[in-house]
């Protein structure tokens, strides 16, 4: 210890020369550049991402929507309707399945997407062939309550999917090949780099939108500032889905929320449709969960902005739509 | 074999592995094998004097009791066995070995320091004012662990990692299993908690002392060691010397210089390392079971303060009087800067109760609560507030409540807290998006826990002087509900608008 503060003493005593002065100013001048260039070549790499491609895939429908109780059986059945989940899933695929578990609700309080409707699409995507299930949101509220009190970690996890927390720093910059008001926006890298994209999002009611559909679901996957997205949504909402391009759309209306949303908590505000919409055009899906809820889809803007837009099938009359109650 | 040594180092290091481990664990879902609380209801120091501060009787102080019973018979043992604070000590001491061996003089005087403290602190205490917080080492451990080691390691382990699989793009197995440790073992989000660095300068200090003195801390200023040097004194489990040969090697060897120039000790020093057992050359000193006196003169080791020096205290403490406060009662239609965890009604009681622990800090879910320093005075100086910026109180949580040891922040029922009034949002018309440039946004609407929204939006066409662009649109303009409002601070945590957030909660202080 002694020979340690002697040493210190020394190497403070000792005399600088004007060489060796400017020698450790351009040492350290150097360092701090360095430093700096480091961190960039550490963080900074391959943080770029272009829009993720849609599969072309070819349904038996349109849009399928079955009634039943079992919520469960109506994803099986709607998904068999569209032409099975092998024309999504091929074997080895990494599937993300991207729920709507943004609140720390119950799944009665009709917050979350239904724990049911997940856990099967999981397990039909296992039997595909899937070599991976990825299941994860960026909440609202705090994570690690939203994941167990919705339901989904366990029910998912059950059936063997990956439910982890999204990482913020684990992030791409998304790109777009026209202007866009989202042009680099932090979206979580696993939704970008997957080979399929199931977008479960629950139908319910939205202090600005209207409703919460399929297109306000995949704001969960958007890191950053995620407030500023609601100044001019329409355009942002519609530049997103045409960023990530889910290929399977499944909405869950089983058990909806009609008003106070989209945090909801009164069990008063939510009825039971008991019906589950899946489609693999995210426009059309919305716009017809929009006279599920007997809503103008007009009144929706981000619906409004992607009918100017063409952007996905909006005329439910000219599509094909198989309606079925079990 | 030095058995007895072994047996302390093994003692030592559990106690401090079993200490970080329970701070860890409290966090949610709060499911630690030993409850949180347990750790400081064990302390008597901090249990006896909030319970006498406040004149109520606490749950904790039974436990205490307990511990302070074990010292009338083995002395001092929590400090040599036990404390954190005295391992530390002990393990940092090893980095020097040829430390100062202090003049016996000048040690009779440091030694009374911890007595003025303890006398300072309890008479506070009869005079209703809580000050042992400032001084025990159980609390000031536990803030170190709570607010600088386990944030300070989280955020190594996360960079690590970041780096390492940015980098090499390790996107499989590794990535998996940094995942399953950041959910189910790194339990804290945030790397650095605001003002905790002056509490951690009390702990370095504490730390810094043993590389020249032995264990200085506990020699000269731990209240808590001088309350169980009095008790101690009582004690019967004694060291007994047999054979002596004068060498002076064990009044040398003592860490706590109990040992005096006769070869006999002073019991309210000793912590019993049994370190005085094997230097001895011929193995003539054991600690026993004794009653009787020893061969040297009881009167030369009677109490070590004076009737002068107590009265010099009692005058000397006098002008610390100033701090006993007059905020009894808050009125609730003033909202000013303090945001209190949910269920503090009464500032003093609460400033008064907590015993800045940092339990609440660490378990808090979203990382919202925080230490503060003098902005409601310096006799509140880090008991905690929320910080929306940082983390909101979460609507479905109750664990502030649940982990606190002295029921500071009461452990209320989550449909009790759900109603219980943290403050008061207010919209900053000036720099809020709609109400000033009138553009949509309704994030705080949005998040607003409560079921009946407290923040409602109106539709209003805009009429603004200096915004052209969108005037005669129907926009959604935000207003606040003040009898629903919780004061939660969900609003301000999401608000969008930087740097300054447009929507802020105003606490009931």
């Amino acid at each position: 210890m002694n020979k340690l503060l002697y040493k210190l003493e020394a190497y403070l005593k000792m005399s600088v020369s004007r060489r060796e002065f400017m020698k450790i100013l351009i040492g350290g001048l150097v360092y701090f550049l360095s430093e700096n260039q480091f961190l960039k070549f550490a963080f900074a790499k391959n943080s770029d991402a272009m829009p993720r491609v849609k599969k072309s895939i070819d349904c038996a429908h349109d849009l399928v929507a079955v009634k039943g109780l079992n919520s469960g059986k109506n994803v099986e059945k709607a998904i068999e309707l569209l032409g099975g989940i092998e024309k999504f899933v091929k074997k080895g695929d990494v599937v993300l399945v991207k729920p709507n578990m943004a609140w720390d609700r119950s799944p009665e309080q009709a917050a979350n997407t239904d724990p049911q409707v997940v856990a099967t699409i999981v397990e039909l995507c296992y039997k595909a062939g899937a070599k991976r299930v990825n299941v994860f949101d960026i909440p609202c509220n705090d994570d690690r309550r939203v994941y167990e009190n919705s339901g989904i970690q366990k029910a998912a996890e059950e059936k063997g999917a990956k439910v982890y927390f999204a990482d913020h720093w684990n992030v791409l910059k998304a790109k777009f090949p026209y202007k866009s008001a989202m042009e680099d926006w932090p979206i979580v890298r696993d939704a970008v780099v997957c080979d399929t994209f199931i977008n479960v999002p629950v139908l319910k009611h939205h202090g600005l939108t209207g409703l919460t559909l399929s297109m306000k679901n995949l704001m969960g996957v958007c890191s950053g500032t995620r407030g500023l997205i609601h100044i001019d949504i329409a355009k942002k909402l519609v530049d997103l889905t045409d960023f990530i391009n889910p290929d399977l759309t499944v909405i869950d209306a089983t058990r909806v929320l009609t008003k106070n949303g989209p945090s909801g908590g009164s069990l008063k505000d939510v009825i039971n449709l008991d019906t589950v919409i899946a489609s693999t055009d995210p426009t059309l899906a919305d716009t017809y969960a929009c006279k599920l809820m007997k809503k103008d889809p007009m009144s929706v803007p981000y619906l409004k902005e992607a009918f100017e837009r063409k952007f996905g099938k909006s005329n439910l009359e000219k599509s094909d739509i198989k309606e079925l109650t079990i | 074999m030095k058995k007895l040594i072994i047996a302390r180092k093994f003692f030592q290091l559990l106690f401090l592995g079993l200490f970080i481990y329970v701070i860890w664990s409290t966090t949610y879902p709060l499911n630690s094998a030993i409850s949180p609380k347990l750790l400081f209801r064990l302390d008597p120091l901090i249990m006896f004097f909030t319970s006498l501060s406040i004149r109520q009787w606490i749950e904790g102080v039974s436990f205490s009791i307990i511990i302070v019973a074990f010292t009338l018979i083995f002395g001092r043992y929590v400090c040599g066995w036990i404390c954190p604070v005295g391992t530390i000590n002990d393990i940092i001491g090893i980095v020097n070995k040829n430390k100062w061996v202090l003049s016996p003089g000048l040690n009779a005087n440091i030694i009374k320091l911890k007595f003025y403290i303890l006398f300072i602190v309890s008479f506070l205490a009869i005079l209703g004012i809580q000050a042992a917080w400032l001084l025990d080492p159980i609390v000031i451990f536990a803030r170190f662990v709570s607010l600088n080691l386990i944030p300070a390691s989280t955020f190594v382990i996360d960079k690590a990692f970041a780096f390492a699989i940015k980098n090499f793009e390790l996107y499989g197995e590794f990535y998996d299993f940094y995942r399953y440790l950041s959910k189910n073992l790194l339990g804290i989000k945030i790397y650095f908690f605001e003002n905790s660095e002056s509490s951690l300068s009390i702990f370095l200090a504490i730390a810094i002392f043993p590389l020249l003195i032995p264990r200085l801390w506990c020699r000269a200023l731990c209240p808590l060691g001088a309350l169980f040097g009095i008790f101690s004194r009582f004690s019967i489990f004694q060291r007994v010397v047999n054979k002596c040969t004068d060498c002076k090697k064990c009044l040398n060897k003592c860490r706590m210089q109990a040992i005096k120039e006769d070869i006999s000790y002073k019991k309210n020093e000793c912590v019993l390392c049994m370190d005085c057992v094997y230097v001895c050359p011929v193995e003539g000193t054991s600690f026993k079971f004794n009653n009787k006196k020893q061969h040297f003169n009881p009167a030369k080791s009677k109490g070590t303060i004076s009737r002068r020096e107590f009265l010099y205290i009692l005058f000397v403490s006098l002008p610390s009087l100033g701090f006993v406060n007059k905020k009894n009662k808050i009125d609730i239609t003033e909202y000013k800067n303090v945001i209190r965890p949910p269920g503090v009604n009464n500032e003093a009681k609460f400033i008064n109760t907590c015993v800045r622990c940092g339990n609440c800090m660490k378990v808090c879910i979203t990382s919202g609560l925080h230490p503060i320093l003098l902005k409601s005075g310096i006799e509140a100086l880090w008991t905690p507030q929320l910080v929306p910026e940082i983390g909101y109180c979460e609507n479905n949580c109750t664990l502030c409540g649940e982990v606190c040891p002295t029921k500071a922040i009461p452990e209320l029922k989550l449909e009790q807290k759900k109603k219980e009034k943290l403050g008061l949002a207010i919209i900053d018309e000036s720099i809020c998006y709609p109400h000033s440039q009138g553009k949509q946004c309704i994030v705080c609407e949005e998040h607003c826990p409560v079921s009946d929204k407290a923040i409602k939006l109106k539709d209003t066409t805009i009429k603004l002087k200096n915004v052209t662009m969108n005037n005669g649109e129907v926009i959604k303009l935000p207003y606040v509900d003040k009898d629903l409002c919780v004061g939660c601070g969900i609003c301000q945590n999401k608000c969008p608008v930087r740097p300054i957030r447009a929507i802020r909660v105003k606490g009931k202080l």
